[in-house]
């Protein structure tokens, strides 16, 4: 189970405020809390004008760096963005994201070769979000081909199928989770993330749906995911979902992050 | 001395893995083996206390007699013959009419890890078996009888009665949800335990 800690981000209004005001030590403390927490990356997106972005990623990737060890997750709709903050991450982290749109995954995948960086890549192309599971499967297949002609391992890959909003989609997460099982079928190692909130959007109550949403993707074969680590429902439920598939011998690891406290009675 | 101390900390914490490099690391500085499993038998006593206490879970009561069985094993060959090591034998089995065994192999684990040799006669187990089972192995000095349903303390009674009868001398400890001490006082048993990290306190007290 990857945990990547989606809260320093621009668009969130208190981080965007946070950037906006300079703040350091607000940034610093959402890095210390979520590495407490367990996650495995800190994302780190800016979320502000491209003239500042990258000024604004460095800034940001430098407060993360010297408040943890926990690795980076570089995230930005730029590809350049994403690839010059590679740089300003002492090791490897993660790219966050491509997809097969125009040129963005040969740009890249050719800084990703080579290096232990991992990445997410989006199962969208230049036609746009593929509506059917098909579809999306053969963007999968084209991306792979991609992988193999620049050496990228599979582990190295976390696919996004992307998940939409639950309050308009036709088929609940239907789409979702048959692409999740066949892409793990075909490759046991990849891994399988998605930005979790994203299905609860205009809908009431949603940390409901959000832990619904979690139980059943994991249960599909995710095992990496986007979320706020500061949430102990969430983590209790992926901890307790986890000991359900039979993935966590004597629920220790359950038990252990009790005790730990990233999530409560 | 240091190794000692790692042993203890391994079975405490459960680390199945780890332990035995660090037993036998322990046995070539020198440390008898009588001493190692004495402290594994301490550290599991410290486990069953937590236990009774709430501070732990049953899959860490687990680990942690996992982690001490594996231990042995590396004690075993090096203390083969030496039998003064060991409390005697405990002969353990849910009544008769009862199939419950969790609870059961919880306690038959903690009983063994305080140093008894264990005989489980399983489930379902008929009063007069617990009689042949003394008579049949070597050195029994005490009886273990389970019963998980109120339907089936009447099976306990007969139980604790039928081996008293034929064994008077005989130790019995009796558990199980529905038991209370008064219940095990009444039917004749010498001992009461209300979990598994007690009912391996009590075993050793009430043998010594």
């Amino acid at each position: 189970m990857i945990i990547i800690g989606e809260k320093i981000n621009g668009a969130i209004p208190s981080t965007g405020k946070a950037i906006a005001e300079k703040d350091k030590e607000f940034i610093r403390k959402l890095a210390i809390k979520q590495t407490e927490a367990g996650a495995d990356f800190i994302d780190v997106c800016a979320s502000v004008d491209d003239t500042i972005e990258l000024e604004t990623m460095k800034w940001l990737i430098d407060i993360v760096q010297d408040a943890t060890d926990v690795p980076i997750a570089v995230d930005s709709p730029n590809i350049y963005t994403c690839i010059e903050s590679m740089k300003y991450c002492k090791k490897a982290g993660l790219f966050n994201s491509v997809s097969l749109e125009g040129d963005k995954i040969d740009l890249a995948f050719k800084e990703i070769a080579d290096t232990n960086w991992e990445c997410v890549a989006l199962l969208n192309s230049d036609k746009g979000i593929p509506k059917t599971a098909k579809d999306r499967l053969d963007v999968f297949t084209d991306l792979m081909g991609k992988c193999k002609e620049y050496k990228i391992d599979p582990s190295q890959i976390h696919i996004d199928p992307l998940i939409e909003m639950l309050c308009i989609s036709e088929d609940g997460i239907a789409t979702v989770v048959e692409v999740i099982r066949e892409i793990k079928k075909q490759y046991p190692i990849i891994h399988v993330t998605g930005a979790i909130s994203n299905i609860s959007f205009n809908l009431p109550a949603r940390r409901i749906a959000n832990q619904a949403f979690a139980v059943l993707a994991m249960s599909a074969g995710m095992d990496s995911f986007i979320l706020d680590p500061l949430n102990k429902d969430m983590m209790g439920m992926l901890f307790a979902t986890e000991a359900m598939m039979g993935e966590d011998e004597y629920c220790i690891e359950y038990i252990s992050a009790f005790r730990e406290g990233k999530f409560v009675k | 001395m240091l190794k000692i101390q790692e042993v203890k900390t391994l079975v405490e914490t459960g680390k199945a893995k780890k332990i035995q490099a660090i037993v036998q690391e322990a046995l070539d500085a020198g440390c008898p083996a009588q001493e190692i499993l004495n402290a594994m038998i301490d550290s599991m006593g410290v486990v069953g206390d937590k236990f009774s206490a709430g501070e732990i879970f049953v899959p860490e009561m687990l680990i942690a007699a996992k982690s001490m069985a594996k231990g042995v094993e590396i004690l075993k060959p090096v203390m083969s013959g030496d039998t003064s090591s060991s409390l005697g034998t405990c002969i353990i089995g849910t009544v008769a009419g009862d199939l419950h065994d969790i609870g059961k192999n919880l306690v038959s684990m903690m009983i063994e890890s305080a140093g008894f040799d264990l005989v489980d006669l399983g489930v379902d187990v008929p009063a007069q078996r617990f009689v042949d089972a003394v008579n049949e192995n070597k050195n029994v000095v005490l009886v273990a009888c389970s019963g998980l349903l109120t339907t089936t303390m009447p099976a306990l009674k007969e139980a604790v009665q039928t081996i008293k009868a034929a064994l008077p001398e005989m130790k019995v400890i009796v558990g199980g949800a529905p038991v209370t001490p008064d219940y095990a006082a009444e039917i004749g048993a010498d001992g009461y335990a209300p979990d598994a990290g007690s009912a391996g306190v009590k075993a050793k007290e009430l043998v010594n």
